[in-house]
């Protein structure tokens, strides 16, 4: 009261000024609105709100000059005069006790938060959407087969025509294959032998989109369907994820075979304890398919935890070692009847250490998956730090899991997209490190869901912020794709050059040999090349020689009938099998096929036939 | 305050992830592996694979010793015109499949000819001589610019072509011959250019080394002169039916195949031959005929159809002619170069 002005000055009237007003409005009981001065101090509009204004007015005559006309303006009636009018009229009967219309109970939500068949199916809509996206994003690529996918298609061949006819196995591939030779190359090559390479990577292209339908529908389990429409539009278009769904190797197998682990993982937290037991064989299977997909089982032992704590409690860690336990006993049940395990030394953890630096390795790994897993980051503290996870007032959330729950999922799902950088920086190797990388996307996925959600806000507050970082991922994962299919040569013209020179008896010297080898499979065997990574070559007396010496000795004798050399694995041999080439006399340069690579490198295959 | 420290941790986020973004974006921007290069894999679009197919160099191998023999002709104006061509393959009966022409050092190459022979089923011989060059210039790399254009456009044209690089260069007549040029510096010359040819892709070029026949310079040894098996793909000897020299196969190529086989095993070919109009035509002609017929290593020959120093031309003898004409008939003689079997 003390800050109300001495005098009151009229002013001309504005009938708007108090639109805003949280005090008052419109329509207040009375129909009055209460006139405000504008306040002196912060107090200004609590103090005058009310009586203590209309007690303003009260002493002050409507000044003359105003326009009244209690018609236009009837709130400005000074004050309650009696409307006898409506005293006059008699009130009419009811005609019933009942009114004539029915007002429904008001929902305390305009929206419902539990599962609904609509729901289920636009969600499955967009998932559809963004399974198609993946595929023309994966179908884009083209490029002749890679030496790993033709290494393992000729294996897988080889295999097949060794089980049908009896035609010796090539030996060896357990040595050094970086998956069971039994599984994935033996189930490509009797796709490839139908359909041809597309085949064999539509095969890939459909385990990639299992794997986003399956990251969707635990990511759904775990979280809702919009966390699951945006973990699996993130995961759709990244880099490993559009390449490996059109790349003939064991990579996208694996990857769904640990997609489908998770899902059974999360689709049993609420079954009997056993159930998590169906997850194992799946596990073992992604294992036994690629051997570094071991690298991921205590991701998912550490999950089947998580996922039952909320019906179980601390009964949830015999879940986890049930599942634990089943693996393992799984796993050496194979061990005991394969050969697998020298393999797994050579490929996977004895794999020869390389010379990348830990900053060129964390580079690429940013490059390739930082984005998401930057938003898989943000999602886990995001998600740490408040779980609820929609609008709905009667949210799951608002009584949700405690944070350490939501902590420790968040550090084990986006954490593991860290496994596969830390491991390559620890053998010093940027071999295939973006198709590992793609494993630990698959789980940072739910995560960076969570991240964009919570970034998009409540009701879609800010949907520029989730359509701006999906548009960027699927910026870097569309040219970064089409960089990769591009760094390796096309061997097309090499092999429609080399060709007429396939005969049952010839010896084949070949950097690459395993591209010929397979696209030229009726032609020519694996036996019959050898590799520019080592010779034993005897000589006339039958001593064995080894790495130069070997290949100079063979050249010299006029040992291989055709010399094949790209200059991209071993330059430095090339120069030395060039020069020995030219020396001995024998060989003739049938042609240098120029090739251009998408990293901006050009070179050129380069054929000798042997002529005398 | 809620709202307002949620808003806060909004922006943080948006602001982190933008620059991941960044970054990602960057590098990708940047040079991806270090490696040299213009172009950039991401940004053109244009696929490796776009000109693998059209680009595949034409494998000459096939043509280096074909199941048949060479049945060859220098005539003039061929193959610029194959006119004469056409007149010589129907006076013999038998159209030919090695056109011969010569050019001199600086000369530019004729693909245009070589692609009207090659239309017609005849592979092009060039005589390359370099009558204004030294040799030893040709070696040091005086001629580069020159040898590299060539290449290229040999490389361009992908047919098959034959070059004898300064032939007859064990003679004391040629400018390029034993009186100016060492055989080092023949050998260097040879794989100098060999190499650069090869450099620039042009491997559709078969390499004839051809030495005049040693008959009339028994004391140049030809072996220092011989480039190397991996510079040469046929020896082609230059070596004439002569009256006045014993007209047996054998003694006019006979003492040439012996000194060259103690050191290489390419096939040969007899790269300019021809007898002297007369009496004896008839029978050299013949005897061109067993010979080449009878040694397997002898891919065939080429018939110097020439007036030059003596009259050559098979029109010159009917009766030698006759002879050429029934000889020639032998399948042996001929073939498609297009399709050698």
């Amino acid at each position: 009261m003390n800050s109300r002005p001495e005098h009151y000055t009229p002013r001309p009237y504005d009938p708007y000024a108090d639109d805003d007003n949280a005090a008052g409005g419109w329509f207040n009981s009375d129909g009055y609105v209460p006139r405000q001065q504008p306040g002196h101090d912060g107090q200004g509009v609590h103090g005058h709100q009310g009586h203590d204004v209309h007690q303003g007015y009260q002493g002050h005559d409507v000044p003359e000059s105003y326009d009244y006309d209690p018609r236009v303006y009837p709130y400005q009636q000074l004050d309650d005069q009696p409307t006898f009018a409506l005293s006059t009229v008699a009130e009419p009967e009811p005609e019933s006790a009942e009114p004539g219309y029915h007002i429904p109970e008001t929902p305390d939500a305009g929206w419902d938060d539990t599962p609904s068949r609509r729901r289920a199916w636009v969600s499955r809509g967009v998932l559809g959407i963004l399974l198609i996206i993946q595929t023309l994003l994966s179908l884009r690529l083209s490029n002749t087969a890679f030496q790993d996918e033709a290494l393992y298609l000729a294996a897988g061949h080889n295999i097949l025509e060794h089980w049908s006819s009896g035609t010796p196995l090539h030996s060896g591939y357990e040595s050094y294959f970086s998956g069971s030779p039994m599984l994935y190359p033996v189930a490509a090559a009797f796709v490839d032998g139908w359909f041809g390479l597309s085949g064999a990577r539509a095969l890939s292209l459909l385990c990639m989109l299992g794997a986003t339908v399956l990251l969707y529908s635990f990511t759904r389990r775990l979280f809702n369907e919009r966390v699951a429409l945006v973990a699996a539009a993130l995961f759709a278009v990244t880099q490993p994820t559009i390449v490996l769904g059109w790349f003939a190797t064991y990579d996208a197998p694996a990857i769904f075979l640990l997609a489908l682990s998770a899902w059974i993982i999360v689709r049993t937290n609420r079954a009997p304890v056993f159930a998590v037991l169906l997850a194992a064989p799946v596990m073992v299977l992604a294992v036994a398919v690629k051997y570094a997909s071991a690298l991921y089982v205590p991701t998912l032992i550490v999950l089947a935890a998580l996922t039952a704590w909320h019906h179980r409690g601390w009964r949830c860690v015999p879940r986890a070692l049930l599942l634990g336990v089943g693996t393992a006993a799984l796993a050496g049940i194979g061990l005991m009847y394969t050969d697998v395990l020298a393999g797994v030394r050579q490929t996977t953890t004895n794999r020869a250490h390389g010379t990348d630096t830990a900053s060129a390795l964390l580079e690429k790994s940013a490059e390739w998956g930082g984005l998401m897993f930057a938003t898989a980051v943000a999602g886990a503290v995001a998600y740490a730090l408040r779980g609820r996870m929609n609008e709905s007032p009667r949210s799951y959330g608002l009584n949700g899991p405690g944070w350490r729950w939501r902590a420790l999922l968040g550090v084990t799902l986006a954490g593991t997209a860290l496994l596969a950088p830390a491991y390559q920086i620890h053998l010093h190797t940027a071999v295939s490190l973006y198709k590992h990388l793609d494993f630990g996307l698959l789980f940072a996925a739910p995560m960076a869901g969570v991240g964009v959600i919570r970034l998009v806000g409540k009701h879609f507050r800010y949907p520029q912020l989730g359509i701006m970082i999906w548009v960027g991922a699927l910026c870097l994962g569309v040219s970064q794709s089409e960089w990769r299919f591009g760094l390796w040569p096309d061997s097309s013209g090499l092999v429609q050059a080399i060709e007429p020179y396939m005969e049952p008896g010839g010896r084949y010297l070949g950097e690459t040999y395993e591209v010929p080898v397979y696209y030229l499979r009726d032609k020519t065997k694996h036996s019959q090349w050898t590799s520019t990574y080592g010779i034993g070559y005897p000589d006339k007396k039958g001593v064995v020689h080894h790495g130069n010496e070997g290949y100079r000795l063979a050249l010299e004798d006029g040992y291989f009938d055709l010399v094949v050399l790209d200059g991209v694995a071993t330059p430095g041999l090339d120069a030395y099998i060039e020069r020995q080439v030219t020396k001995s006399g024998h060989y003739r340069l049938i042609g240098k096929i120029p090739f251009r690579l998408s990293s901006g490198g050009t070179g050129a295959y380069r054929v000798w036939v042997k002529t005398a | 305050m809620m709202v307002k420290r949620f808003f806060g941790m909004r922006a943080l986020l948006a602001v982190c992830l933008l620059t991941v973004l960044a970054l990602t974006g960057c590098s990708l921007l940047g040079s991806d592996d270090g490696s040299s290069g213009t172009g950039h894999g991401t940004s053109g679009g244009a696929h490796p694979s776009a000109s693998a197919d059209a680009d595949l160099p034409y494998d000459v191998v096939p043509l280096l010793k074909p199941a048949k023999k060479y049945f060859g002709a220098a005539v003039a104006g061929a193959p610029t015109s194959m006119k004469s061509v056409d007149a010589y393959a129907e006076m013999v009966g038998k159209r030919p499949n090695l056109i011969e022409y010569y050019a001199g050092w600086g000369d530019g190459f004729d693909a245009s000819g070589v692609r009207r022979a090659w239309a017609e089923g005849a592979l092009t011989l060039m005589s390359w001589e370099p009558f204004d060059t030294p040799i030893a210039d040709i070696a040091a790399g005086k001629s580069d610019a020159y040898i590299k254009k060539y290449a290229t456009a040999v490389r361009k044209l992908n047919l098959p072509v034959v070059i004898d690089f300064a032939d007859e260069f064990n003679g004391h007549w040629e400018k390029w011959g034993t009186q100016s040029t060492t055989p080092a510096q023949y050998v260097a010359a040879w794989r100098h250019i060999h190499k650069t040819f090869l450099d620039a892709g042009a491997s559709n070029v078969i390499w004839a080394w051809a030495p005049n026949i040693v008959n009339p310079v028994p004391d140049v040894r030809l072996k220092p002169y011989y480039p190397g098996d991996a510079y040469v793909d046929w020896i082609g000897l230059v070596g004439y039916f002569t009256t006045g020299e014993d007209n047996a196969f054998d003694s006019v190529f006979g003492p040439t195949r012996k000194q060259i086989r103690t050191f290489t095993k390419k096939p040969m070919l007899l790269l300019e031959t021809a007898a002297m109009p007369g009496e004896r035509r008839r029978a050299d002609v013949r005897n061109l005929f067993a010979g080449v017929e009878d040694d397997d290593d002898m891919i065939g020959f080429i018939w110097f159809n020439h007036r030059k120093r003596a009259d050559w031309r098979l029109e010159a003898s009917p009766l030698a002619l006759e002879e050429f004409k029934r000889l020639a008939a032998d399948d042996r003689f001929g073939f498609d170069v297009r399709k050698p079997a």
